[in-house]
């Protein structure tokens, strides 16, 4: 009886899944420290007002949605906070690089470069702003006990602002990625590894931020219909 | 009690059971009970998504240990954060029982009104 009502919970629960193996296990030792304090009834009946007693699985899971939606949506914002920051790091690294090795883009795309230039700045400066105003907004979010469709409007925001973040990350890293590949235009290029290592590593960390987005709009999707039930 | 006026002060409620210790889920639902005369009464599961809420916020702290009956279990604890939560919730709760108090018996509160 107890295997049964764990495995409604994890089945109700499978929107997170790390979270629905911890209270698993949690739950069971809750149930069977129960039951045996129920000693003195046969087993199936202290089994059953275990059971009873913890509650519906459906209304633990929409209380655990809650938690486990402001834990999505609170990684995603630092991610995207630690990604601004991988990319400016990279950005700062590869221009020292380029001053060090005396490298600069050819005259004959110079005002290209300019230009590209020019969106780099804004779209990373928005990024920044954009990614600051998501981990402002979580911090003034209080977790409900209970999942409301209130919350979910609120962290959709949330993830909202973190896309925008990412989007404009990924408008600055594939101009970064321009003005790499102009810097390679030029002449005597050999030993550009730096470059390249730093725009590798811009691309992980944008490519990071957008799973664990992705993985937030996902759980959106599943606790929005938890919230409605 | 009614169970939504429970819900509004669980988060509370919860970090008071763990004052006098780290303890698992199972003995922080006894000792509210135990506290509180049996007078809450909700379902024993409302109290894991508090304690996992609360761990989220930094005012607990969790671990998985093995029990004598060698099962796993997780036991929390207050942290720094949580003691200073708790105790500033006890303050405003005082407040305002003694302003209810002062309300509906009659009595003059005997701190300021929060």
């Amino acid at each position: 009886m107890i295997a049964d009502y764990l495995a409604e919970l994890a089945d109700a629960l499978s929107f997170d899944r790390r979270l629905a193996r911890r209270v698993r296990r949690e739950v069971e030792d809750h149930l069977r420290e129960a039951v045996a304090e129920y000693a003195a009834e046969e087993q199936a009946d202290a089994e059953r007002r275990a059971i009873a007693s913890f509650g519906d699985p459906r209304a633990l899971a929409r209380q655990f949605a809650a938690v486990s939606l402001a834990r999505r949506t609170r990684h995603a914002s630092i991610a995207v906070v630690l990604a601004v920051i991988a990319v400016l790091v990279a950005m700062k690294v590869r221009i020292a690089w380029y001053a060090a090795a005396k490298w600069t883009v050819s005259e004959d795309v110079r005002e290209f470069a300019a230009m590209v230039l020019t969106i780099d700045r804004y779209a990373f400066w928005l990024s920044v702003i954009v990614a600051l105003s998501a981990v402002f907004y979580i911090g003034c979010l209080r977790v409900p006990a209970v999942l409301q469709p209130h919350y979910c409007r609120r962290s959709r925001h949330i993830v909202f602002l973190c896309a925008a973040a990412a989007l404009s990350l990924v408008v600055s890293v594939i101009s970064d990625g321009v003005l790499t590949g102009l810097q390679f235009t030029g002449e005597s290029r050999e030993g550009g590894v730096v470059p390249l290592v730093s725009m590798a590593a811009e691309i992980v960390c944008v490519a990071a931020v957008i799973l664990l987005i992705a993985g937030a709009v996902r759980q959106m999707g599943h606790t929005g219909a938890l919230a409605r039930t | 009690m009614e169970g939504e006026m429970l819900k509004g002060h669980l988060d509370m409620i919860v970090l008071a059971a763990l004052a006098a210790g780290p303890t698992h889920g199972y003995a922080v639902i006894a000792e509210i009970r135990r506290k509180s005369g049996r007078a809450f009464d909700l379902p024993e599961g409302t109290v894991y998504p508090a304690l996992h809420r609360l761990e989220q916020a930094g005012l607990l702290s969790s671990r998985w240990v093995t029990a004598k009956s060698g099962r796993r279990r997780r036991v929390y604890a207050l942290t720094r954060q949580g003691e200073r939560a708790l105790a500033a919730r006890r303050a405003v709760w005082r407040q305002f029982s003694d302003a209810i108090g002062g309300l509906l018996e009659g009595v003059r509160p005997s701190r300021r009104p929060a």
